[in-house]
C-alpha cells in the first residue's frame, strides 16, 4: 500500500527577488508543515526574471495561486494591460507587425481584435464569465517591479515564509551529490532537505554543485551585451515594442511609472553607439553568456529562472519561464528524499521549457534584416523545422512545454515579417466564405470598439495610486 | 478527360478500412491538390481490424462532413465509454479504462493521490466509483456528454461498429466524392530507375495505374512499402507476443447492450467482446508460441456467451512496424505500416492519425519535399512508441503466474521509455506528462491502479488536510455521479430512440 511521502522539514529558497518570493510563497502555501526559509540574497540587475516589468498572459495563473488578483496589481503595483507587442524592422527596415495573445482568427484577418483595440487605445479587461464583445480578448499585465516585489514580500510574510537577509558565502555538500547547507553571511548555516536556487544568473547554489554544467547557446543567439535604461516618462499604451535598429534590438515596455527600455547588441558594437540607441539614460549594462544548465535539478537543488537559463530579454519570456518552472515544482513536489525518477522527469520537462524559449529567440535572428545586423547564425533544429514548415506550409509543429500557443507562434512569426505558406487544406479558399468571415470579424471588431472605453479613461476610473518611478 | 496535371495523382492500394479512410479523407479535404484512385480486389479479403474505436474517430467522421446518425445506422454502431479489463492484474480483477477522468484535481494535486491516501486510511472505494464514465458503463447507461463544465461533461465516447460495414460505408462516401475505383490485382510495380520512386501499378488485366504518390493500404503484405521498397521491419513481438486472433461473432446473450468493450485475459493472451447493435464481436488474441490455433478456436467457442453466428476464423499478424512509414513516394497506412494489437482499440486510430498527418504534410507544389517526409516519420514514430509502451504495460503490470505466457510478459525486459515511466510511478505516484500522443494521465492511472500496480509513495499533500473532510468530499462526488447515472437512459433505449429519430427524419 502506498504511503504519503515524508514532507521536507525545511526548504531553503535562495534569492530575495521576485522569483524567490514567488517560489517561497507558493511552496509555503502548498506545504504548510514545511518550513520555508527564504535567503534574501539580492539578485543582480542581470537577473531579468526578478526585475521583469511584465510577463505573458499566463502569469495570472500563478498570481491566482498565491491569491494575488489583478486589481491588486493595478491598484498597488502600477499595473497596466498589454494587448499586443509590435515588432518593427525585423525583416526589412520598414516592416512591422503585431503579436496578440490567444486569438485564433488573427492569421486570416488583416489585424487581430487586440491590435484594433490597441491602435484605438480602447480597452477594459473583460469580466470573467461574462459574455461581452471583449470576452475573447486576451492580454498580459505589466507592473512596477519594485512595487510588485513589495506586494510579494507582504504575501510571503502573510504566508509564514521565514526570511533571512544576507548572501550565501559557502555551500556544503554531503554524500551522494546532496547539498546539506548554505552559509549565509552574518547569519550562520542554513540546513535544508531541498534547495530552490532563485539567485539569478550567478546560480549561487547550483553552480557550487560538483555536477554543474552549462549548455552554450552563443552559437545560435548572437546578443552579447544588454543595456538597461532608466525608466523614463510614464506611457499609457496597450502595446509594447520590439524594434530592430542598426546597432541591435531595442525593447520598450510601457508603464504607468515609466517606459522601460533595453537594448541588445552583438559583437563589436561600441558602448557609445549602444547608449545612443538605447533611447534612455543607462542604468546598467550586462555582458551575456547565454545558455542553460545541462540539468537544472542537481541532487536536491532545483534551479529556477535565470539560475537555470540565461538569455537575452527579447520579449517577456524570463518571468514566464520562472513561473512555469515553479508551477512544475509544485506539481512534482518532492518529499524529504528526492527520488531519481522525479528529478529526471522535472529535468526532462524543464529542459523542454528552456529549449522552447531558446528556439523562440533564435527565430528572431533568422529574419533577413536581423541577419544583416547580427550576422548569420545556425538555427536550433526545432526552430529550423518550424521556420521551414511555416514558410512552406503555414504549419506550426506542436512543441511540448512551449511558452506560446500555436496561434501565438503564428502571430509572432508574422509580426517578425515571416510570410506563411498556405496549408494543403486551404489552397483555394472559397471567396464567399472568406468574405463572410471578414465581414463577421469586422462587425465584431466594430462592436468591440464601441463597447470598450478609452483605456486611459478606464484606468482613470480606478482609484489608482501611482508608484513613484524607482530611482 | 484527364485531370489537369497540377493535381497530384494519388493511388491508394487496398480497399479495406485504411484504404477507404485514406482515399475518402484525401479526396474530401484536398480536392484541389489530389486526384484519388483506389485499387482493390474482391479476391483479397479484408482483415477488418478494429470493431471498437477511440473518441478521435468522431472528429474524423465530422471533418469529412459525414452525419453521425447516418454513420451509426450504416455501421450498426453502438456507443462506447471505455474498456472493461478483466483478469489482467490478477484473476478475478476487473476495472474499466474509461474515456474520462477520475475525480478532480484539488489544489494542484491529482485526484489519484487523494485516492491513494483514502486507501491508506481504509476508506477508499474502487477507483472507478469516482468516474462518471465508469459508473455509467457499469450501469449499461449512455447519453452524450454535456457541453459545459459540469460533471456531466467529464467523459467522452467512441463507437463500436461492424468493421466489415465501415469499409463499404467509407467506399460509398469516397466514390460519391470522386474517388475512382479500380477492381484488380497488382501483378507488377513499376519504378523510376533514377529515384527508385514507384511510378505505376500493373494490374492482372493489363491496366496500368500511374501515380505520383502511392498509399500502401495492402494490409500485412505491405506490397509497396515492405515488399517493393524493402522498408525494414522493426519487430516488437518480444514485448507484445500475441500474433494470432481467433474471431467468432455471436448473438447477444442478454437484452442489455454494453456501452463498453470487454477484454478478458486468457492463459495465452486475451479475448474481446464488442457489442454491436445486432451481434457481439468475439475473439481470442493469443501468442502462437504458447497456444495452438485449434486450441484457441476451441477456447473462444467455449468462452463465448451467445449463440455462435459463424465458425472461429484465424487471423495472423505480427506486432511491430516498418522503420519508416513514408519512404520515397510511398506512404504506408494501417497494417501495411505496422500493427499493434487491438487491446486498446488503436488500429483504426493509428490509420486515422497517419492520414491526418499526411493531409497536413501533403505536397502543395506537386512534388514531395524530403523535409515533409522526415516530419511525417518523426510524428508517426512518436505516436507508435507511446501507444506501444501503453500496451506493454497491460501485460507487464500483473501478478499472474498461472501460465507460461503470463510468466513471460510479467518478467520480460520492457523498453527503456516504459521502464522510466514505471519507475516514476513506483517512486512518486506520478505519470510522465506529454501533450502529443494518445493516452494521457487518466489512462495510465486507470491501468496502473486497475492492475494493482500501486506506487510505494504518494504526494504528501493529501495527508495534511482533514481526513474527515476529504472523505466527505469524495462521498459527495460519488453521490453526484450516482445521480447523473440514474438520470441517463439505458444504452439500448438510447440507441432505439436514436434509430426512431433517424427513421422519422427526412
Amino acid at each position: 500500500m502506498s504511503t504519503p511521502r515524508d514532507p521536507c522539514r525545511r526548504i531553503a529558497v535562495v534569492g530575495g527577488g521576485a522569483v524567490g518570493l514567488l517560489a517561497a510563497t507558493a511552496l509555503r502555501q502548498a506545504m504548510p508543515v514545511t518550513q520555508i526559509m527564504l535567503v534574501g540574497q539580492q539578485p543582480s540587475p542581470a537577473s531579468f526574471s526578478d526585475f521583469a516589468p511584465t510577463s505573458l498572459s499566463h502569469a495570472r495563473a500563478l498570481h491566482a495561486l498565491i491569491g494575488m488578483d489583478e486589481s491588486e496589481l493595478l491598484l498597488k503595483a502600477g499595473g497596466s494591460h498589454r494587448l499586443v507587442t509590435r515588432y518593427r524592422g525585423w525583416s526589412a527596415s520598414d516592416a512591422e507587425g503585431t503579436m496578440a495573445y490567444g486569438e485564433r482568427e488573427t492569421g486570416r484577418m488583416p489585424a487581430s481584435l487586440a491590435q484594433i483595440l490597441a491602435e484605438a487605445g480602447r480597452f477594459a479587461p473583460p469580466t470573467p464569465g461574462r459574455d461581452t464583445p471583449l470576452a475573447g480578448v486576451d492580454y498580459a499585465l505589466r507592473w512596477n517591479p519594485a512595487a510588485y516585489a513589495e506586494r510579494l514580500v507582504a504575501r510571503a510574510q502573510a504566508a509564514g515564509v521565514q526570511y533571512l537577509p544576507g548572501a550565501v558565502e559557502a555551500v556544503e555538500h554531503g554524500e551522494g551529490g546532496l547539498t546539506t547547507a548554505v552559509a549565509v553571511a552574518g547569519q550562520g548555516r542554513v540546513e535544508a532537505d531541498l534547495f530552490v536556487d532563485c539567485s539569478g544568473p550567478g546560480a549561487t547554489v547550483s553552480a557550487a554543485h560538483p555536477a554543474f554544467a552549462m549548455v552554450d547557446w552563443s552559437p545560435t543567439l548572437p546578443t552579447r551585451m544588454v543595456y538597461i535604461g532608466q525608466p523614463t516618462r510614464p506611457v499609457i499604451a496597450l502595446e509594447d515594442r520590439i524594434t530592430l535598429l542598426g546597432s541591435g534590438w531595442q525593447s520598450q515596455v510601457a508603464g504607468r511609472d515609466g517606459l522601460y527600455s533595453m537594448l541588445g547588441t552583438g559583437e563589436g558594437v561600441d558602448r557609445e553607439t549602444a547608449l545612443a540607441a538605447l533611447g534612455a539614460p543607462a542604468m546598467a549594462a550586462v555582458r551575456l553568456a547565454q545558455g542553460r544548465m545541462v540539468e537544472p535539478w542537481l541532487g536536491n537543488v532545483v534551479a529556477i529562472g535565470d539560475a537555470s537559463a540565461r538569455f537575452e530579454p527579447l520579449g517577456p519570456y524570463h518571468f514566464d519561464l520562472a513561473q512555469r518552472q515553479i508551477e512544475m515544482l509544485l506539481e512534482l513536489l518532492p518529499g524529504r528524499t528526492v527520488e531519481p525518477s522525479e528529478r529526471r522527469e522535472y529535468n526532462r520537462r524543464s529542459i523542454m521549457m528552456m529549449e522552447a524559449v531558446h528556439e523562440t529567440l533564435a527565430l528572431h535572428f533568422a529574419c533577413k534584416r536581423a541577419q544583416k545586423v547580427f550576422g548569420e547564425r545556425p538555427l536550433p533544429v526545432g526552430a529550423a523545422v518550424e521556420l521551414d514548415q511555416f514558410t512552406r506550409r503555414g504549419r506550426i509543429p506542436l512543441r511540448e512545454e512551449d511558452p506560446l500557443l500555436p496561434q501565438e507562434r503564428r502571430a509572432l512569426l508574422r509580426a517578425l515579417g515571416v510570410k506563411p505558406g498556405i496549408a494543403p487544406t486551404a489552397q483555394r479558399p472559397d471567396p464567399q466564405v472568406e468574405k463572410d468571415a471578414h465581414r463577421r470579424f469586422a462587425a465584431r471588431a466594430q462592436t468591440a470598439l464601441e463597447f470598450a472605453p478609452p483605456y486611459v479613461q478606464w484606468l482613470g476610473s480606478l482609484n489608482l495610486s501611482d508608484p513613484a518611478p524607482p530611482e | 478527360m484527364a485531370e489537369p496535371r497540377s493535381k497530384l495523382r494519388v493511388v491508394v492500394l487496398g480497399g479495406g478500412t485504411a484504404g477507404w479512410m485514406s482515399a475518402a479523407g484525401i479526396a474530401k479535404l484536398l480536392p484541389d491538390l489530389a486526384d484519388v484512385q483506389l485499387v482493390e480486389s474482391e479476391d483479397i479479403g479484408i482483415v477488418g481490424v478494429g470493431e471498437a474505436t477511440l473518441p478521435h474517430i468522431r472528429g474524423f467522421v465530422e471533418r469529412l462532413g459525414i452525419d453521425e446518425a447516418a454513420f451509426i445506422k450504416a455501421t450498426h454502431a453502438t456507443f462506447k465509454l471505455g474498456i472493461d479489463f478483466r483478469d489482467f492484474g490478477r484473476i478475478g480483477d476487473s476495472y474499466i479504462h474509461p474515456f474520462g477522468a477520475f475525480g478532480e484535481a484539488l489544489n494542484g494535486v491529482g485526484f489519484h493521490h487523494y485516492w491513494l491516501e483514502l486507501q491508506r486510511q481504509g476508506r477508499a472505494r474502487e477507483l472507478g466509483e469516482y468516474s462518471l464514465a465508469v459508473m455509467a458503463a457499469r450501469a449499461n447507461r449512455f447519453r452524450p456528454p454535456a457541453q459545459d463544465d459540469s460533471l456531466a461533461s467529464t467523459y467522452g465516447y467512441a463507437y463500436q461498429f461492424d468493421a466489415t460495414l465501415f469499409g463499404p460505408f467509407m467506399r460509398d462516401f469516397g466514390v460519391s466524392i470522386g474517388v475512382r475505383r479500380h477492381e484488380g490485382r497488382v501483378v507488377e510495380v513499376e519504378r523510376a530507375g533514377a529515384t527508385g520512386d514507384v511510378t505505376a501499378l500493373l494490374l492482372d488485366d493489363g491496366r496500368r495505374i500511374e501515380g505520383d504518390l502511392f498509399i500502401d493500404c495492402s494490409g500485412f503484405r505491405s506490397l509497396l512499402l515492405g515488399e517493393e521498397l524493402g522498408e525494414p521491419w522493426e519487430d516488437w513481438s518480444h514485448w507484445l507476443p500475441c500474433d494470432r486472433a481467433a474471431a467468432m461473432p455471436c448473438a447477444h446473450a442478454s437484452t442489455q447492450i454494453r456501452p463498453y468493450t470487454t477484454a478478458t485475459a486468457m492463459p495465452a493472451g486475451w479475448r474481446w467482446q464488442i457489442p454491436l447493435q445486432h451481434r457481439m464481436g468475439n475473439g481470442y488474441v493469443f501468442s502462437s508460441a504458447h497456444l495452438a490455433e485449434e486450441d484457441a478456436c476451441r477456447a473462444i467457442a467455449a468462452a463465448a456467451e451467445g449463440e455462435p453466428l459463424a465458425e472461429p476464423r484465424i487471423l495472423r499478424f505480427r506486432p511491430g512496424r516498418r522503420r519508416h512509414s513514408w519512404s520515397h513516394n510511398v506512404i504506408g497506412v494501417g497494417l501495411a505500416s505496422g500493427f499493434l494489437e487491438p487491446l486498446e482499440s488503436t488500429s483504426i486510430h493509428l490509420a486515422q492519425m497517419a492520414i491526418t498527418y499526411l493531409i497536413e504534410l501533403f505536397p502543395t507544389d506537386g512534388r514531395i519535399d524530403p523535409r515533409d517526409r522526415e516530419e511525417f516519420n518523426r510524428l508517426i514514430d512518436m505516436e507508435y512508441d507511446r501507444v506501444r509502451d501503453f500496451l506493454i504495460l497491460h501485460y507487464h503490470a500483473t501478478s499472474r503466474d498461472d501460465s507460461e505466457f503470463w510468466n513471460h510478459v510479467r518478467t520480460m525486459t520492457v523498453p527503456d521509455s516504459l521502464a522510466a515511466k514505471l519507475e516514476l510511478w513506483r517512486q512518486a505516484g506520478r505519470v510522465e506528462k506529454y501533450t502529443a500522443g494518445l493516452f494521457y494521465e487518466p489512462s495510465w492511472i486507470a491501468v496502473y491502479i486497475g492492475q494493482g500496480l500501486m506506487p510505494e509513495r504518494h504526494d504528501p499533500r493529501p495527508s495534511l488536510g482533514n481526513p474527515e473532510r476529504l472523505y466527505r468530499a469524495t462521498e459527495h462526488l460519488r453521490d453526484a455521479i450516482a445521480g447523473e447515472v440514474a438520470a441517463m437512459p439505458g444504452h439500448r433505449a438510447y440507441l432505439r430512440g436514436e434509430t426512431a429519430r433517424l427513421a422519422s427524419s427526412p
